[in-house]
């Protein structure tokens, strides 16, 4: 029995960029919004979508993901043919290899692919935040008659340079490939979301791994590759919310864009395409005499006798009496005791905030500056943590930290 | 063999005990599906704390109405019953040739012995299921052993609720039970009593070796008889040793709509709260609602809200269930929200109790009383 498509999903990024929060965890592991990691998106993309079976490409700190994963039940995915495989690099008779590249991420699993004997096969990254619907992405493929198609979005034109970007034809079908280019034929920047046709896919990875030359990468290699044969290669046009968090700063703006979907697009409460995730299990979220809640999202198990404001509360978090949290995300099962003050700041998963601690301070310039606190770190009575500091180890009471 | 089961006792739960007395909240349902704290099912804490103490062999009797019940079941997973061996086994009426729908609990066994007789357990516990209570069932198997005990229930010592108190004096009322001991033995059983002031009031867990029971309940079925307690354990106490177990843990006993009120209110005092899902965790159905968003400035105070809710309004005092929507204008004060109710904008509630899915329209005024909370049904428009 063969599958229609099946879905390859890159997560293997270091997210070196945001800092403390991938100290002990691959990004597409990073919790967001609430109650979900971002690889919960792709996940429950390909399930909303109708696609049954999943590789996850790991390489970088897989412990958190793998567990996180598990056999995939709170996505569907534990299925008894196909649903989700977690596969790291392994040895082979002729030795073993880390994933070189993208493209090489994926050649290293064509036995993976070939057991399943799809017709297509979606490459996906673990790492985008963004609510898609991939069967029209396939429908728009098959359309066309496509062996290769590309997602993109169509950027600012002043920001062009800064992507991977696709020049078209009128009929969408790609004619060249422009990398950061300086000047800019095209605004249509890849997702680096793309569907194969299975044989072509299997063919252009072969190669590729042969040539010594190949960074065995998608968007140097293979593309360019694609390109130079003429292959049938189309640009589909994705104009819903998506965001690719490679940033502290931007990864705190999308978890603030959540708490306004009419405006930011990204809307969690879509009965129609849910976001699956690992729940926690605990009983809703108490609400205390003092508290003061506003423009918030607050999850399970959380207790609040403080004041919210503009912020994302994940399960278990224990605001007490007095603190004061604003314009902030704080991850699962951290305490931020009487009288902290808390605004425009990232704070991970276990972290403890003793009484009258500091973090974070209302930006001054354009440039986003976002405190961020680390996984399981406790910050001593009366600790000051300024706008622009990365905590990974604990502070001690009074230190003051830039 | 390793024994992955510690434990060596099965569970046995009643569904649809105590139903009569709720009657509104199962209409459409049992007493171990009516929703309670915000996100589970009464059953769920039966099921985690078997679960939490080993016990992974457990069967569920329901009589009618039992839709909801196994909707929220499922396969068991979310108890982590989804097993090979064990797990989860959910008795309907007419399940098999000889199992009907029941009447009393020696009926529901003797229809289930066939079942019993192939288990391996040594001991099996049997429960009701209008408790919510982190139990220790280890407990009470050690005491159980410790006394060389023949059956052990489980009773907590306080007044006699006012559901209990009020029951009409008919053949068919529902019974309830409390004990007299010497040392910690039972010499008297007392069926529906009606005295004031802390009794040794039984909630209907019994611990009892597997194979007394096989024996019991056949000859009590062969014999006509319909209650456990009353026609088994109270006739016997000179003959089998019956112990009291006290549970000093905290308990949520429904046994009227009030109660039903009461209990739920009880959890906003974060001490009950604690105690009620300590020491281990109570699992339930996961829905995949998002985190619950307030909108603008609601003013929500001593309230307790379950994921996906969307609240602009004002919320004091309330239990809310998981997607209830609260709109802005709207002031709910005092009361429980079942889950899935849309209320409008510019409302005052006070005191009601809401079953899922209720729509309430903008503007309405709807206001009951501690002593009688209003009611409204599911899937009704106001």
């Amino acid at each position: 029995m063969s599958k229609e498509m099946i879905a390859m999903i890159l997560a293997g990024g270091q997210g070196s960029r945001l800092y403390a929060l991938t100290d002990k965890l691959a990004k597409p592991a990073v919790p967001f919004g609430g109650k979900y990691r971002i690889i919960d998106f792709p996940l429950s993309n390909c399930v909303n979508s109708g696609i049954d079976t999943v590789g996850i490409l790991t390489q970088y700190q897989p412990l958190v993901l793998n567990e996180y994963i598990g056999h995939g039940q709170p996505w569907d995915l534990d299925r008894l043919y196909g649903g989700v495989h977690v596969l790291p690099p392994y040895q082979q008779a002729s030795g073993s290899d880390w994933y070189k590249g993208t493209a090489n991420a994926i050649y290293q699993n064509l036995a993976f692919i070939r057991r399943f004997d799809p017709e297509y096969v979606i490459i996906l990254s673990g790492d985008q935040i963004c609510k898609q619907d991939y069967s029209d992405f396939l429908d728009f493929h098959k359309k066309n008659d496509a062996e290769f198609s590309v997602a993109v979005m169509e950027v600012p034109w002043d920001e062009a340079s800064r992507f991977g970007l696709m020049v078209t034809d009128s009929s969408d079908r790609i004619t060249e490939f422009q990398e950061k280019p300086k000047d800019p034929k095209s605004n249509l920047a890849s997702m680096g979301i793309y569907i194969f046709n299975w044989d072509v896919l299997e063919k252009y990875l072969t190669e590729d791994e042969a040539n010594p030359e190949s960074s065995n990468d998608f968007g140097n290699d293979i593309i360019p590759a694609l390109l130079r044969d003429g292959r049938k290669m189309y640009a589909y046009r994705f104009s819903g919310y998506w965001k690719d968090v490679g940033t502290i700063s931007s990864l705190w703006e999308a978890n603030m864009e959540v708490l306004d979907p009419e405006n930011s697009g990204i809307d969690l409460f879509d009965n129609d395409w849910k976001i699956y995730s690992r729940n926690s299990g605990l009983p809703g979220h108490r609400v205390g005499e003092e508290a003061v809640i506003e423009d918030s999202m607050i999850t399970d198990g959380c207790v609040i006798n403080g004041t919210i404001r503009h912020s994302i509360l994940f399960s278990g978090v224990t605001v007490e009496p007095g603190a004061v949290v604003e314009n902030s995300v704080i991850m699962s099962n951290t305490t931020i005791k009487a009288g902290c003050k808390v605004t425009h700041s990232i704070i991970a998963e276990n972290v403890t905030l003793e009484e009258n601690v500091k973090v974070g301070a209302v930006p001054s310039s354009a440039a986003k500056e976002i405190a961020t606190i680390g996984s399981n770190v406790t910050v001593g009575k009366g600790a000051v943590i300024g706008a622009k500091a990365m905590i990974k180890e604990d502070v001690k009471e009074g230190e003051v930290h830039d | 063999m390793i024994k992955a089961n510690q434990q060596d006792a099965l569970g046995i739960i009643f569904a649809n005990s105590y139903d009569k007395e709720v009657s509104s909240l199962v209409n459409e349902r049992l007493m171990a599906s009516i929703p309670f704290a915000s996100r589970y099912r009464l059953i769920d804490f039966n099921l985690s704390s078997m679960v939490n103490n080993s016990i992974d062999n457990i069967t569920v009797i329901v009589r009618k109405n039992y839709r909801s019940l196994l909707r929220h079941l499922g396969s068991g997973r979310p108890w982590d019953l989804a097993r090979k061996s064990g797990g989860l086994n959910i008795v309907p009426p007419y399940a098999e040739k000889n199992v009907k729908v029941y009447y009393g609990r020696i009926e529901a066994l003797a229809s289930i012995l066939v079942f019993l007789k192939q288990q391996k357990e040594e001991y099996v516990f049997i429960t009701d299921s209008n408790i919510a209570a982190n139990f220790d069932y280890k407990d009470m198997l050690a005491f159980h052993k410790e006394n060389g005990a023949d059956v052990t229930i489980a009773y907590k010592n306080e007044p006699i609720p006012y559901g209990f108190m009020n029951l009409q004096a008919s053949p068919s009322a529902d019974l309830y039970y409390t004990l007299d001991f010497q040392d910690r033995r039972v010499v008297a059983i007392h069926t529906n009593p009606k005295d004031y002031g802390p009794q040794n009031l039984s909630m209907n867990i019994y611990l009892i070796r597997r194979e007394l029971l096989i024996e019991q309940v056949e000859r009590a079925y062969a014999d006509g008889k319909t209650f456990f307690e009353r026609d088994i354990l109270s006739p016997q106490l000179d003959v089998l040793k019956v112990y009291g177990y006290e549970f000093k843990g905290y308990t949520a006993r429904i046994t009227d709509m009030v109660s039903y009120y009461n209990e739920n209110m009880k959890l906003l005092d974060p001490e009950n709260l604690e105690q009620l899902f300590a020491p281990s965790r109570i699992y339930t159905t996961v829905r995949d609602d998002n985190p619950t968003r307030y909108i603008g400035r609601p003013k929500v105070k001593n309230s307790m809200v379950a994921d996906g809710c969307i609240i602009e309004g004002e919320v004091e005092n309330c239990v809310l269930f998981r997607g209830v929507k609260i709109g802005r204008g709207t002031v709910v004060r005092n009361s429980i929200i079942m889950q899935d109710t849309q209320i409008a904008g510019n409302c005052t509630l006070d005191y009601l109790i809401t079953d899922r899915n209720v729509e309430i329209t903008s503007g309405q005024e709807l206001k009951g009383s501690p002593s009688f909370p209003l009611f409204i049904p599911g899937f009704k428009k106001i």
